[in-house]
This record gives C-alpha cells, structure tokens and sequence, in this order.
C-alpha cells in the first residue's frame, strides 16, 4: 500500500491516487480520447503497478509519471500516451530553464564584467551598470520563457545545442528588427513621438533635432538598429528652409542699412513674394533670372535704383549662403553629438544608429553632406572619435565615383575623412544587384544599409515596391555551417544533405516566428506603425493586425564560418585555392537558391544574410571543439570566421581579399560587408585609401570598410596610430606628463580646444 | 596641492583610447568585448596594398 510519495525536491506529502486519475483525464482531453471511467481504470493500474515495483518505499514522482506513460500504452490509449510526454518534456524544460535562468540571474547580478563572457556579449550593453544589468536580466528571462514555451522542440534543440543561433532571441515574442526610416514622408506635417506632437520642422536644427528623435522613438519598437537611408535628401529641406529665411532676414538687414529705415521687413518680404510667383522659391541656386526680377520688385516697392539694389541683392545672398553653411555645420555637429550621448532602452545603451547619404547633387544637399563629414572629421568635444550614427557613402558612377560627376569632390572628402575616423562605409549602387533596382530620380530605390550590413531592395510580396526606404528586417537566424561539415566527416553530400535539413528547419522558425509578430497589432508599434514609418501602415487603423505590411519586410538566414566550413570538408579554406572558392560559391548559392524558391513558394521576402558573428562564433566554436576536438584551420581559435570573410589571420593582399570576397556579396541579398585592415600609415595616404574603394566598387562588393588603427591620448589630444609611447607628448600609457611640458604643448598646439585627463 | 603633486598627476593613469570595429560597429574600449572577439581582433593580419 503506498502512502506517500517523493517530490522533485525531495519533500514526501501524502500519496493520493485522484491526483493521478485527474492529470491522466487531462492527458485524455487534450487528445479527444477515454473518459473519466478509462482515467480511473488507468489509475488504478498505475498504483498496482508501482506497488509491485516499490512496495512501502514512497516512490519518486518522476517514477510515477513513467508508469503513467506506461499504463497509457498498455491500454491502447497511444495518441494520449503521446500528448503526456510530450506535456512532461515541456514541463521538464520549462523547470530547467528556471534553474538556469537563476543561475544566469546570479552572474549578472554578482559578477564583474571583466570576469563574465556572459555580460559583454553585447558590446553596446554595460552590464555593470544598474540599469544595464537590470536590461540583461530581462534578456535572460524573455530567453528563457521564449525557449520552453514558444519554441517548437526541434527548434528550441537545435538552438540549445549550437546548430542554429536565433538573433535577439530576448525579444522573440516582441517586435522584428530594423527599419529604413524615411524620414521626409515621417516630417511631412508633423508627427506624434508618443510623447507629444511634433511639427513640421522649419530650420536646418530642427530638421537635425528630430531627425535624432526619429531614431530614438523607432528605437523603442524595435530591437535592432536604426538607419535613414536618405539623410542627405531629407536634410537638405532644412537647409532649403534655412536658406530662405536667412535670405530674407539679410536682404531686410541690408535695404535696412541703405534706406536707413528699420520699418522695410513687410516690403522686402512683399519683393521677394513677388519673384517668387513667377521664379519659383527662392533657394542655394534660384531659377535663371530671380536675382534680376527681385532687383526689379525692390525698385518697384521700395524704389532703390537697380544697380544699388542688385548689390544688395548679391551681398544678402552671399551673406545668407554663409550663414546656412554655418547652420547646417551646427546643425550637424548636434545630430551627431545627440547620437552619441543619447540613451534609450532603459537607459543602458546608446541607439544603434546609421545614416546613409552621397546621392543628393542639389547645392542644399551638397551642404548637408559636406558639413556632416567635417562634423565626424571634427569629432567630439575633445577631438574624440565618434562611435555613432554608422555613416555610409552611397557610390555612383555619374554622381560622384568619377572626375568630373557632380559630388566627386565629396566623394574625395569623404575618403579623407574615413581614414582619420573609421567612417564613412561604402555602398555601391553600381554592383549589379544593386543596380538592378535603381531608377534615376527616385532615391528610394538606392540600396542603402543599416547597423552593420542589413539590406533590403528586392521584394517578392510585392514587387511593385522593390525599394529600401520603410522596410527592414523582420527576424533573422543563423546557421552553424562549420557544425554540418564537422558532423559529415567530408563526406560531401552528406553535407549538403544536413545543409538542406538545416534551411528548412531555419525557414519553419522563421515562420513560427513571423506568427507571432504579424498577430500583433498597430499600437503594440506606437511609432513604427502608428506614425507610419513602416511601410503602408499608414493604411492601417490602431487595432488592425500588422500581418499583411510586416509581408514587406525580410526573414533572414545566415551562417558563420565558411572558410571553417571549407576546412573541415576538404582541407583548405576559399583563400588558400581557387578550386575551394568554386566550393564556396557553390554552398552559399545553394543557400541562396533556398531563399529565393522559399520567397516565390510563400510569396515573402527569405533572405541569405552574411552573418556579422557577434556574440555567436564564440560560442559555436566553443561546443563544437568540446564536441570535435581541436581541429586544425577549424576549431583551433577561439571564434569561427564571420560569414563569408577571408580568415581574419590569413595572410592576403588587400585587392586579393576583395576579389575572393566579392562574389559572395551578390549572393547575399540580406547583407553584407567587407573589410581591408590597413595599417595606419597606409590609412593616411588618401590616394591609396581612395583606389581600394575604387577596387571595392569595380569588383562589385556591395557594402565594404576600411580598418586601421584610430588611437588617442586624452592627455594630449593626438589622434593617430599610437604605439608604446604618443607621437605627440611622448608619454607612455598610464604615464604622466611635467607642468612644464604641458605648457610647451599647449602653446604649441593652440587648436586643441581642452586638454582633458588633468583636473 | 603642492607643485610637485600636481606634476605627478598630469596624465597618471590616463589610457590610450584605442577605438575598433567589431561587427561593424566602433568600440571605444575593449573591456567590453567578449573574449572570442577579443581574440578576433588579435588575430587580425593588415593586408598590403601591393598589386
Ligand atoms: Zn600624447
């Protein structure tokens, strides 16, 4: 006779066989079989059976549960059998990731930074900060809960396990990734922050100030980054506004001064209103003819004789032109300063931001581009360089890649500019895959890109609309590849055969996924959605599903590690012989080709992505050296390649690099980038910084950087290389300087606004 | 403060700021990389720029 039982954590409470009877019904229902008699009856059985197998001992609940299995069986009772295992699986991981999530709980809330891996997984997280732990709790918790409850089990498995890794797994159950935001249809009349409504910006300032809140308000629908692919052409309405009113402002200044007369403003407003009926608005470059026309009216109304007044004419317009440059400078310098000490997201991390920007050849959009490369050229305050937005020049053959295209000068600039600050990255719209896609005069079909690669142009749900601006990605997942090779023993086919499986095991998590963001609703997106920055959510009302126009969106697969990949199939990675980088093309098109039929078969938007591995390598590589041992070339470094990426430690030629690479850029239309690493005097040469652009464009990479060394001493000033000791002061790190010597340097060095460092 | 302690101040213990890109994205220290990008970024070859 049993009387009592053992619970999981080791209490002993009274035994009751209705418990059993009820938890067996439950089973029953869930599978539409048995009824309360057949519960009892199977019960019943259980007890026997545990009796004749424990006696008087008190047996394990875990014990009981198998007999239950057990007796299901025997009495032919299969599919509920079926549905109470797989009940007491959920439930057992449901257990165990709460006992993992408070261990993880613990690290965060004891460890240091520096000694937890896990709390600088996010570089842009800091996790000893209240705030920033209390954020990587959270993330620790939504994990958790995401994987026993919303994963299916051969998801939440291979997850688990390191075939796959879920990006921003914390927010699965949330929102999607990233958006193009643009921002002149969000200007246009205004728009509503979620904290108050915001009107039509009138000056280059405001265009700037809310092109920053811009960000920071998507910033909180979304979890990954936020970019604007039209900085250039939505500032220069700012400066097109500016321009207008300084114009106005000077000319009435300077009729003023003439005439000394303070009452003209009203007459001058009254010429200029005049010219424009007929000329069009007044801007950097008015149409043919309204400087003469203008000279004219002001005669007209205010009687000055033409010659007089065509001076005053000329001296406001060179008068207001400096002031807007001097504004947009201003303007520039404030966007890039908010975006670099702005917080968001429970004030622990600064928004991931980017603006793309190089097209506009309008004198007002020459200005904005102009100005906000000398503001990153600048830096911040103390000469520091500037972390965020990520800035990217757009490149294109007849705008300004050549001599003689009409912003070839910024072009230029904008090489001089990235090899002292890192940025601007390059976009190239004449790759063929971009190109594709592009229509001249209507910048949204430019490719521009965000945080650090995504890309959306092409759209399969609606091809009429095969643009970048108001679309993003909605969800992306990686694949081990390296994994695949490892587990096939370079048995080729063997791998392509787990590579298949993998695609769509990826794609159905993908999907599973989609459900539940399309199940949202528009106010669950206050910003996104309810100001319309998504595209044709405009044309939804607030508690209208979001499924449809998330359709515009793209689900990405990615992968780590092909030069591992490459390795542990064949012996060699795509740098080391040709024939191993007709191998790669041939797996990454494999994938390609995956994507692009899922597209046409669900009638969405399946990308390949190039995955930037933050976060994952390490961890890919760490289970698979514990599964595989230290394999040489592929598990012998701490971290799996990033994506298609020639080795990191892999001795090559720049050009080489980038002629290996380019190929796989058309290959994944989710995103991509290349880098050069220079070394820092090779940066500062801007003509060989500017041809191996030109290498990256004419050999149709899509997205690439250039690397070197940016170092500085806070105590000097001096940005450059710096090795042991600073080039400018002399001290080493850590070390310190004479009063004497700072004297010296502060004279010698008067540009240098602060030295900072020394209170 | 005397002269002399003020003199020893002047930049001791002051860093370089040695500023990266890891995934694209610039970091200013390297403090809060995990340890396989660390080991990354250490592995990283320059590549010359002879044709
Ligand atoms: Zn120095």
């Amino acid at each position: 006779m049993i009387q009592m039982i053992i619970k999981r954590d080791g209490r002993i409470v009274p035994y009751d066989r209705e418990k059993i009877a009820l938890a067996v019904l439950r089973a029953m229902k869930a599978s539409g079989e048995g009824t309360v008699a057949d519960a009892a009856r199977v019960a019943e059985a259980v007890e026997s059976a545990l009796e004749s197998r424990c006696g008087a001992e008190p047996p394990q609940i875990e014990v009981i549960q198998d007999m239950v299995e057990q007796e299901l069986m025997h009495h032919e009772f299969t599919n509920t059998a079926k549905s109470y295992i797989i009940y007491r699986a959920t439930r057992t991981r449901a257990r165990e990731s709460r006992t993992t999530l408070m261990k993880t709980i613990d690290e965060i809330a004891s460890k240091d930074a520096k000694l937890s891996d896990l709390k600088r997984e996010n570089g842009n997280i800091d996790g000893d900060t209240a705030m920033g732990a209390m954020l990587q709790i959270g993330a620790a918790g939504a994990k958790a809960y995401n994987e026993a409850y919303l994963l299916r089990p051969e998801h939440a498995k291979a997850q688990r396990e390191g075939d796959i890794h879920i990006h921003d797994f914390d927010f699965y159950a949330l929102t999607t990734t990233c958006t193009q935001i643009d921002i002149i249809r969000l200007f246009k009349d205004g728009f509503s922050t979620g904290h108050g409504f915001l009107r039509e910006p009138q000056s280059i300032q405001s265009y700037a100030a809310l092109a920053a809140i811009a960000i920071q308000s998507n910033q909180n629908d979304q979890h990954g980054g936020q970019s604007i692919p039209n900085f250039d052409y939505g500032m220069a309405l700012g400066v097109a506004k500016t321009f207008r009113s300084q114009f106005r402002k000077k000319l009435t200044d300077v009729v003023a001064d003439h005439l000394d007369d303070d009452e003209v403003e009203a007459q001058v407003a009254k010429a200029i209103e005049m010219t424009e009926v007929s000329f069009g608005q007044n801007a950097l470059e008015p149409a043919e003819g309204f400087d003469g026309a203008l000279t004219r009216h002001l005669y007209e109304v205010l009687g000055i004789e033409s010659d007089v007044a065509a001076h005053l004419v000329a001296r406001a317009r060179r008068r207001a032109e400096t002031q807007t440059e001097r504004d947009t400078y201003q303007a520039m310098e404030g966007f890039v300063h908010n975006l670099n000490t702005m917080h968001s997201r429970a004030g622990a991390q600064t928004p991931f931001s980017s603006i793309n920007y190089g097209t506009d050849t309008t004198p007002e959009g020459r200005m904005v581009i102009r100005n906000v490369l000398l503001a990153l050229d600048a830096g911040l305050g103390h000469g520091e360089t500037c972390i965020f937005p990520i800035h990217i020049f757009k490149v294109k053959e007849g705008v300004n890649y050549n001599e003689g295209d009409p912003n070839y000068d910024l072009f230029r600039l904008s090489c001089k500019v990235s090899a002292k600050r890192l940025f601007p990255n390059y976009v190239f719209l004449d790759s063929p895959y971009n190109l594709k896609y592009y229509v001249p005069g209507r910048p949204e079909t430019e490719v521009a890109t965000m945080g650090c690669r995504t890309r959306v142009l092409g759209n399969v749900y609606d091809p009429t609309q095969e643009i970048s601006y108001s679309r993003g990605n909605l969800s992306f997942t990686s694949i081990n590849l390296p994994r695949l090779a490892l587990e096939s023993k370079g048995d080729e086919a063997l791998f392509l055969k787990k590579l298949d499986d993998m695609l769509e095991l990826v794609a159905q998590q993908l999907l599973d996924r989609f459900e539940i963001q399309a199940k949202k609703r528009v106010y669950n997106y206050p910003f996104l959605m309810g100001q319309g920055v998504w595209l044709d959510s405009d044309k939804l009302g607030p508690y209208d599903e979001v499924r449809e126009v998330l359709k515009h969106g793209t689900l990405s697969i990615g992968f780590i590690g092909l030069a591992e990949t490459l390795t542990a199939l064949y012996g060699k990675n795509h740098a080391e012989d040709p024939a191993m980088q007709e191998k790669g093309l041939e797996i990454i098109g494999r994938m390609r080709k995956f994507c692009d039929d899922k597209s046409q078969e669900m009638k969405m938007n399946f990308t390949l992505l190039a995955t930037p591995a933050e976060g994952l390598s390490g961890r890919f590589t760490r289970l698979d050296r514990q599964r595989y041992g230290r394999i040489p070339g592929v598990t012998d470094r701490e971290y799996y390649t990033n994506s298609f990426h020639v080795p990191v430690w892999y001795p090559i030629g720049a050009y080489e690099k980038i002629h290996i690479e380019a190929p796989y850029h058309a290959l994944c239309n989710a995103g991509h980038i290349s880098y050069v690493e220079l070394d820092g005097d090779t940066a500062k040469n801007v003509e060989a910084f500017e041809q191996i652009v030109r290498c990256m464009h004419d050999e149709g990479i899509g997205y690439g950087s250039i690397n070197h060394p940016v170092d500085r001493d806070p105590i000097c000033g001096y940005v450059g290389v710096i090795g042991d000791t600073c080039p400018r002061c002399g001290r080493r790190e850590g070390e310190a300087i004479s009063e004497e010597r700072m004297q010296e340097l502060i004279k010698k060095f008067p540009q240098i606004k602060a030295f900072v460092g020394i209170e | 403060m005397t002269v002399e302690s003020k003199q020893n101040k002047l930049g001791a213990g002051v860093g370089f700021e040695r500023i990266r890109r890891i995934t694209g994205y610039l970091v200013g220290t390297m403090d809060k990389w995990n340890d396989a990008k660390k080991a990354e970024e250490r592995d990283r070859v320059k590549h010359s720029i002879a044709k």
